[in-house]
């Protein structure tokens, strides 16, 4: 049997005093949103904190809303939320693409996008997603507020810019501009229930809809300590009129633009491959959708 | 003419539906008992080493440890599984054979208390060369991980029927090809789980097990208790699949503790440790070749067989001879050598799992029958239709096919998956594939040498005559086995389901080896129609002296007395019945005479009906050695075609379809057979394409997890189309037959060849994980 370890529970009814128990900044303290990473890992002993404060009773932090451009998600949503909202199927189905390869429906429903990015996994599903759309993330502490783009919020696998007595509160993404279009793909073994060997996210923002590429991002999980960009590719992409061809040289850029490793998942070479594949099809799909023919598979 | 009948044959639902849907039924580690102590295990974190010392101070000094035994309190008393190979103690007394071989154990007030005290017990190791593989483990100078093996070969078997290389002479395609498979984990939901308590001389184990039976003689050698003073019974078991088929270390150290403390002990394995403890599907290493005439005639078949067995024998005597005894059949073949090696390495014992021994045999074999069908320019369906045997062949192994629907098989599979519409019409990327499939309906012997009835029943009637109480130790593991057996005790006694109760799964009820070799359909329902036969036969023969009709006149049907000629006057007996119930508020009797009223006559006269039935197998086949593994009262066979879509670019595969036959023999709950299809089926398709125990240099399992031992969700699961066919097998009850492991058989070579239909590309190693096929697929094109 796996047990948990003792620890003590708070259950703060507001922000303000979620953010007040963390500010005596105790290093064996862990916030809890859905806990499928942190019971888990409590449970295999990999983090033992002796306090847990749970964010389930704050208001305000989970659901989605849209004020004029801007979409604010907070963080205590799950990946269920985000799978069946409106307003993220219309706006960034990619978003709801990611939210729906995470885990299983039973996980969807605990999992938050708060505990997606603070947890910081290599392989998480939702943080490729975010940063090919340019979202930003609030964080708070007792005294301060500062918003950060995802790109720079991870420093390596479980390590994040996250303070201790720091609260992710939401995650915001503006609306997409004309004649732009994303798509992710992530590669497992099963149907469900996989960390990813593989994931990319592709978006671009064409010139118009026979015009060249004015934008792109495309992000490689899961080959590195963090999610990154593929720099060289989305470099190659830019100013081009777009192509299978044009496509494919990304894609091989791509390749050199990560540093996977051989693990129980899969090996490096593989990997490798695996990141052309799987950019070319998300270019190829960012497209068609940003030409307007809506996202294919 | 087709028998018409009330209760087999259907769709009852099943007698545990309700327990288990509402969450009502009690699994082992949901026992709890006054005064319960809870045990942990100290298991060795070196994979081969001697043991030069154990200091179990620091953990006796820790509050609420109530024992810590190791070797010294134990004993060495060695068991196993087979007599022949009886190579485990309780713990290791001095040296260890694999990461998770058991040192000590430890009770204590509460679990976390038991396990913190375990991980204070100091053991000194002397480590030993860890040889984690076949080829480490057969090396020159290897050091002996059992000292009486040398080589580390545990076993090896050798067989030839007809002469192998003469036949070969005479063949126009002799290939061969080598296979191998990787070491499957059960992956059944509820980890092993055990409470035993010992009490004035009597031990009862309550424990989550597929024999009840094997787990009480096992506990009866060890820690020497007569086996009349052992009762292991078993709760809800939640899957088995083969590694809960014998005892485990915590059942019996459970019981030690208990004789030691007096209290109920309790002891719990992780998942992690379900890993470790293992006793499930061995890594094969098939060498096969295959001699075939131009006109597609089957003439002779070569298998050379390595099996890593880990660290010590469990069922692995018996899957060894499986590996090659179960190949040839349905297929004629005159001419079939075998050559089996079972290799000692210092990993968790492998044992026996659904499909034992066979399914990577079936798995190499079916796959090369399909490329030499290529090679012969036949269809695949043709080729084995060209091959296969029928009811009342006789291999050259000496198996007697008493029924055998293979054609059927096939012709429903061609016919239901649209195969000639498809086969070769496909685009690239799509496949379909066929295999067949062969197994055991049973295994002809107890797996020690025994004269013993395989299963007995009692079935005791109530004094009303309302219920028919059926007692067995057969177990039910989830795959339905309480129902048939209900069922079939319902329909032989002649009354309604409903009025049947059934006892299972405990050692007081009876003997039965329990629920492996799929075995319990046909030998525990042979056992039960047998007592509920008895039990009529009395309820007549009293009703017979009242009536003054002859015994062989009557008969019980749906709860109705049948007489052959005309309607004898019963209205004695019926007044009787109601004057036994005066006062009552009297429901309104059908027109004939009910079981209920013959039934309390007969205890007014007799006392207590009880009925008895008892089987085991007749006279099998074959006087060879080791014909005593696959030899069967019966056989099941089954057919498979499966459809696939490969992503060339990623080497993914999705199984899209899946048309499944198979030879039931007949089935008494049709639901359940076809429960038993979709559950093999996707069994096979996760060890195909997913599933893989892996191990780091050190030996520890990497992956002993769900998360990373990847069992296939429902969503990896296309629909299945399930196709019951029925040949009436003449030595079961009722013409029932196997469908619990057989019907895995064709499922991972189906799905190979619709792989190789799809992409060109032959995968010798499994699991197909898209890595694999992706460096497959990209090595062909270089
Ligand atoms: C069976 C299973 C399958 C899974 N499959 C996937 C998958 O496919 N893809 C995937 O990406 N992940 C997967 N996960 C991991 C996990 O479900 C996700 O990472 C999930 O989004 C974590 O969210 P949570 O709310 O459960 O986080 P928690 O477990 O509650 O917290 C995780 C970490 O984040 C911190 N944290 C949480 N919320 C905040 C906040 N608002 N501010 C600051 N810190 C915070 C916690 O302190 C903790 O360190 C899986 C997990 C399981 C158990």
């Amino acid at each position: 049997m796996l047990f948990l370890p003792r620890f003590d529970y708070e259950e703060p009814r507001t922000l303000p005093e979620a953010l007040d128990i963390l500010s005596d900044l105790r290093s064996d303290t862990k916030v809890i949103a859905g806990g499928t990473d942190l019971i888990v890992n409590m449970k295999k002993g990999s983090v033992d904190p002796a306090r847990i404060v749970s964010l389930k009773r704050l208001k305000g932090i989970r659901g989605i809303t849209r004020k004029k451009e801007i979409v604010a998600i907070g963080s205590y949503t799950t990946a269920a939320d985000i799978a069946r909202s409106d307003v993220i199927a219309r706006s960034f189905p990619v978003l709801r693409k990611a939210a729906l390869s995470l885990g299983s429906p039973l996980i969807r429903n605990r999992a938050t996008i708060g505990g997606n990015i603070a947890t910081a996994r290599p392989a998480a599903d939702l943080p490729p997603a975010l940063i090919a759309l340019g979202a930003r993330i609030k964080l708070r502490t007792k005294g301060t507020n500062r918003t950060v783009i995802p790109d720079v919020f991870f420093i390596g696998p479980g390590r994040s810019i996250l303070g201790k007595d720091e609260i992710i509160t939401e995650i915001s993404l503006s609306t997409l501009p004309p004649f732009t279009g994303a798509d992710y793909i992530k590669l497992g073994h099963r149907a469900a229930l996989e960390i990813a060997i593989v994931a990319v996210a592709s978006r671009i923002t064409l010139d118009s809809p026979d015009g060249v590429i004015r934008d792109a991002r495309i992000v490689l999980s899961a080959v590195a300590p963090t999610a990154v960009r593929a720099l060289s590719a989305e470099g190659a992409l830019l100013g081009e009129y777009p192509s299978d061809e044009l496509f494919a040289k990304a894609a091989s850029l791509a390749m050199n633009d990560c540093s996977p490793v051989s693990d129980i998942r899969g090996g490096a070479d593989y990997r490798r491959d695996m990141v052309r594949a799987l950019t070319i099809r998300t270019l190829a799909n960012a497209y068609r959708e940003a030409c307007g023919q809506g996202v294919g598979l | 003419m087709k028998k018409t009948y009330h209760t087999v044959n259907s769709r009852v639902p099943r007698v545990d539906a309700r327990a288990k849907a509402t969450g009502e039924a009690r699994y082992a580690a949901d026992l709890a008992m006054p005064g319960m102590l809870y045990g942990a295990l100290l298991q060795s974190s070196l994979p081969h080493a001697r043991i030069l010392n154990i200091d179990v101070s620091r953990a006796k000094m820790l509050s609420g440890v109530k024992d810590i035994v190791t070797a010294k309190e134990a004993g060495t008393v060695k068991y196993g599984v087979s007599p022949a190979r009886y190579d485990e103690t309780v713990f290791c007394a001095d040296r260890v054979r694999y990461v998770g071989d058991e040192i000590a154990a430890v009770a204590a007030r509460d679990p976390e208390t038991a396990q913190e005290a375990a991980s204070l017990i100091r053991v000194e190791y002397e480590p030993l060369p860890a040889l984690l593989d076949i080829d480490s483990a057969m090396s020159d100078g290897a050091v002996l991980i059992h000292d009486d093996f040398p080589g580390n070969i545990g076993a090896e078997v050798h067989q030839e029927f007809g002469d192998v290389e003469e036949a070969f002479k005479g063949c126009d395609i002799v290939r061969t090809d080598r296979f191998v498979n990787k070491r499957q984990d059960g992956g059944f939901l509820e980890p092993q789980a055990c409470v035993a308590q010992y009490a004035e001389g009597h031990l009862t184990v309550w424990s989550s097990t597929q024999s009840v039976h094997y787990v009480q003689r096992s506990l009866s050698m060890v820690l020497g208790i007569p086996i009349g003073k052992v009762r292991v019974i078993k709760p809800y078991v939640g899957g088995g699949f083969g590694p809960k088929a014998a005892v485990n270390t915590i059942e019996l150290a459970a019981s030690l503790m208990s004789m030691r403390t007096g209290r109920p002990v309790k002891m719990v394995f992780s998942r992690e440790q379900v890993f470790m403890h293992s006793r499930a599907r061995h890594q094969f290493v098939h060498e096969l070749t295959t001699g075939v005439k131009k006109d597609g005639t089957i003439v002779a078949l070569k298998n050379t067989c390595h099996l890593d067995g880990g660290a010590y024998s469990s069922f692995g005597i018996a899957t060894i001879y499986y590996a090659g005894s179960l190949l040839g059949a349905p297929y004629k073949l005159a001419n079939m050598k075998y050559d089996g090696y079972r290799i000692y390495t210092n990993k968790p014992a492998c044992g026996a799992q659904r499909g034992h021994g066979g399914v990577a045999a079936r798995a190499a074999f079916e796959q090369q029958l399909d490329i030499i069908a290529h090679e012969l320019g036949m269809d695949p369906v043709e080729f084995r239709l060209k091959n296969i045997m029928k009811t009342g062949d006789v291999t050259c192994n000496d198996f007697n096919m008493s029924s055998l629907g293979m054609k059927e098989c096939l012709d429903a599979v061609r016919d239901g998956s649209g195969w000639t519409e498809k086969k070769g019409k496909l685009p690239k990327g799509k496949g379909i594939g066929v295999a067949c499939g062969f197994f055991v309906s049973g295994a002809g012997y107890p797996i020690y040498r025994s004269e013993t009835f395989h299963s007995t029943a009692t079935i005791r009637l109530s004094e009303d005559g309302g219920g028919a109480n059926l007692y067995t130790a057969a177990a039910e593991i989830g795959q339905g086995s309480d129902t048939i057996l209900s069922q079939i005790a319902a329909e032989a006694l002649g009354v309604a389901f409903g009025d049947v109760k059934i006892y299972s799964g405990d050692t007081d009820f009876g003997i039965d080896l329990g629920a492996y070799s799929s075995r319990q359909t046909l030998m525990s329902g042979h056992a039960v129609k047998a007592a509920a036969e008895d039990v009529k036969r009395q309820v007549l023969e009293v009703l017979s002296d009242e009536l003054n009709v002859p015994r062989d006149d009557m008969d019980i049907e749906n709860g109705i007395v049948i007489f052959a000629t005309g309607r004898p006057d019963f209205s004695a007996v019926r007044s009787a019945y109601a004057k036994e119930h005066r006062g009552w508020v009297q429901s309104s009797l059908p027109e004939g005479l009910t079981f209920k009223e013959a039934a309390r006559l007969a205890f007014l006269k007799r006392g207590v009906i009880v009925g008895n039935g008892a089987y085991k197998p007749g006279e099998l086949g074959g006087k060879y050695k080791g014909a005593a593994v696959g030899t069967s009262p019966a056989y099941g066979c089954s057919a498979q075609v499966v459809e696939v879509s490969v992503d060339m670019g990623t080497g993914r595969v999705t199984v899209d379809s899946m048309t499944d036959a198979h030879d039931c023999g007949f089935a008494i709950n049709r639901t359940n057979v076809e429960g038993q299809m979709q559950g093999s089926l996707s069994m096979g398709l996760g060890e195909a394409l997913f599933e893989e125990v892996k191990f780091d240099g050190g030996g520890r399992v990497i992956n002993a997890s769900l998360g990373e031992y990847r069992i296939p969700t429902s969503l990896d699961m296309p629909n299945v189309r399930t196709i019951i066919i029925e040949s009436n097998e003449p030595n079961g009850p009722f013409g029932a037959k196997e469908v619990g492991e057989g019907a895995i058989m064709p499922t991972i070579p189906a799905i190979l060849n619709a792989i190789y239909d799809a992409t060109g590309v032959r995968m010798n190693e499994l699991p197909v994980t898209s890595e694999r096929l992706y460096t497959a697929i990209k090595n062909k094109v270089k």
